[in-house]
Parts: C-alpha cells; structure tokens; sequence
C-alpha cells in the first residue's frame, strides 16, 4: 500500500510518500516559503519523480496538530481535498507524535517542542527504549518554565527535537546541564515520520474519511494571562 | 522615549517614514490611539514610504491586510479582536517575523505583542489638527 503524507504545521514543509515500511521519496524545505504555494507542488513534484500517480495513493496522511493556526489548516485542506476527491481514507497524526518517531533509535526521553510564542510550546514527552515510543502526556501547551521543572525528574537522555527545540535549549540549559537538542537532520517534523506513524495507524483501521479529518488545535494556557493590558507583555 | 508634535496629516506621515527608513524588515510596530487619532494615516505613511503604493486602508472588516514593498507589510485593526481563540485564528502568530506587522488597537492585545516591539501611542493635542506622537522602541529617528 503507498501512503502520502504531508506536514506543513510550521516553518517547515514536507511531503512523503512511502510504501509497505519502505521510504519511496520525501521532499523537506525549511525556508519560511509560503506553504500555501508550496505544499501541493511539492507533491505533485515528488509523485512526477517517483513515478507514482495520485490513483495509486492508498492512503493521505497529515500531520494535523498541534501548530501554527494556518500551517495546520493549509496541510489539512490539502489532504482533505485529495482524499475527498479520489475517494480515499486520511490519516491523522498528531505532529509531537512525528516529531518522537524522528528519535526512534535511540534509548531517551523525547521531548517534543513546538513554538507557540509568548514562552509557551506545544508539547509531549515519550520514553524511547529499544526501538519501543511510549507517549508519558497528551499533547498540550505548556510555559517553557514550567515543563523545565518537570524535566527535572528524568534520569534518562532528554532529548529535544521539534522547531520549538533550540528556544527551549536556550532557556534550559542552565537548570538542566544535560538536556541535549536532536541534531539537524532529525530535529524537525518531518512528513517521513508522518508516514511511517500512518501506515501503523492505517494497519489497524485508524482512519478518517476526508469529510471528518479535522485540524486540531491545542488551547494557549493563557487563561490566567490577560490579552487586554495595560503595562507588562509576554 | 521619543516625543513628537504633529500639525498635520502630513506631518504624521512624515514621522512615519522616518520610521519606515529604519526598519529592517522584521519589526512589530504596535500603534495606541483613539478613534481618528491617525493611526490609518501613520500606517499610509508607513507604507508609503516602503514603496507599497497608496493602498492603506483600516482593515477593521478584513482583520488584516497585506500590503508588498521593500518588505511586506501585514497591517492588522484589534478592534474586534477580544479573546486569545480570537487573535490565535487571525494567524498573528504566523506572520511574525515574516514581515513588518503594524497593529491598530494594540490595546486590544497588549498582552501578545512582543517585548521588543516599538509602541507608538498617537494623542490629541489643543487644537484640531495637533498630535502628539510618542514612540518606544526605536530612539534614533
């Protein structure tokens, strides 16, 4: 079965296509290029290469949030609109869960960190042992300073990964000497892990029709902090 | 701090491109202001100093409009904006760092703008046409 995914959920874009746990083709930018005019050409670029056509897709996967308010959406109209269209199942990932699956070799805590500005991240943690993810939260949006304090009861690895990771290495670092930051190549969201995580998830019938794939939003913990005032800021 | 007083229309404009000369592409310009203050005519100036062309106008329907010069400029009115899900589903965070936002009625999201953004409150002055424009943020105009 081939499945084509697509992340686009913030500075970063990518779209991949796999089939049968084998990695046909990816295509990742990480330019601050508008993902609106990117996203599909990118795929359609990645399908001319490979010398698949969009009939032989089984499945469209999508990173669907957590993320930026109209990177979500973008990737999540894009599957929506080729899976209503050709009649084929979505698959809905979460993106911190793409984000773990980047660290899947190597035995750690996963903390995944999104950007959500104003100090604040889209996070999970996972223990990574033996090739085996466990999710230790549900997605949320936590201050920088509080998940530091968390962090402080690992004894494991802490690895960092995600657009979130070098803002939180900055402010870490200092209580936590030995938080690490997933090197390049591996430190962003990527549509790979997206796919890998949707055929699993496709495997065991975790699927959604294009009418009820929806983005997914995580609420800013600002409840406390109001938005009209008159001195002090984020 | 910097103080300015304003006689006209295009005194204010001036002001602003004196700003717009020293932008560098990236900032948040968050404007405070009554009604008919001049924020709209700050931001023409703005604009116009950045080659966008006379196109300004208050985006208070559109939430925001976007305006392609030497930078792109993404122009915003808070006006109707009053809750965080509200400004979140403008896509504000999106376009930082992508542009030069300028902000009508920061008021309405002070607790948003960025710590280093330059704050600019336009007041009325004694007579009809006098302003008085105070700018944070950005010293050597």
């Amino acid at each position: 079965m081939k499945i084509l995914a697509f992340d686009s959920t913030a500075v970063s874009a990518s779209v991949a296509l796999a089939e049968d746990d084998k990695l046909i083709g990816s295509f990742f930018i990480n330019n601050k290029l508008t993902h609106s005019k990117t996203l599909v050409p990118m795929a359609e670029d990645l399908l001319k290469k490979s010398n698949v056509s969009l009939k032989e897709i089984d499945a469209f996967a999508v990173n669907s949030g957590p993320g930026s308010f109209t990177g979500v959406r973008i990737g999540v109209a894009a599957v929506k609109g080729l899976a209503f269209a050709l009649n084929k199942p979505c698959v809905a990932v979460s993106t911190l869960d793409s984000m773990a699956y980047n660290l899947k070799m190597l035995d750690c805590i996963a903390v995944c960190v999104m950007d959500a500005r104003c100090s604040q991240v889209y996070n999970a943690n996972y223990c990574i042992s033996k090739g085996i993810i466990t999710k230790l939260c549900d997605d949320r949006a936590v201050s920088i300073e509080e998940l530091t304090s968390e962090l402080t009861k690992y004894d494991q690895r802490l690895i960092l990964v995600g657009d979130g990771a070098q803002i939180c290495f900055d402010k870490m670092k200092e209580v936590l000497p030995k938080i690490e930051i997933a090197q390049e190549n591996c430190r962003y969201q990527n549509a790979v892990s997206t796919a890998f995580i949707a055929e699993e998830k496709y495997k065991k019938g975790d699927t959604v029709s294009a009418n009820d794939l929806q983005p997914y939003y995580l609420r800013l913990p600002q409840a406390e902090r109001e938005l009209k005032k008159r001195k002090g800021s984020c | 701090m910097k103080e300015f007083i304003c006689n006209s229309v295009e005194e204010t404009k001036d002001i602003a491109s004196r700003i717009a000369d020293r932008l560098k592409g990236t900032e948040v310009i968050a404007l405070f202001g009554d009604l008919g203050a001049g924020k709209t005519a700050f931001t023409s100036g703005l604009c116009g100093a950045l080659g966008c062309g006379d196109v300004v106008s208050s985006p208070t329907f559109a939430l925001v409009n976007e305006y392609s010069g030497k930078y792109p400029v993404y122009h915003f009115d808070m006006y109707r904006v009053n809750s965080w899900d509200d400004l979140y589903s403008t896509g504000f965070f999106d376009y930082i760092e992508n542009g030069i936002l300028v902000i009508e009625w920061s008021e309405n999201i002070e607790g948003a703008l960025p710590d280093d953004c330059i704050r600019i409150t336009i007041t009325k002055g004694e007579g009809e046409c006098e302003r008085h424009i105070s700018i944070d943020g950005m010293d050597d105009i």
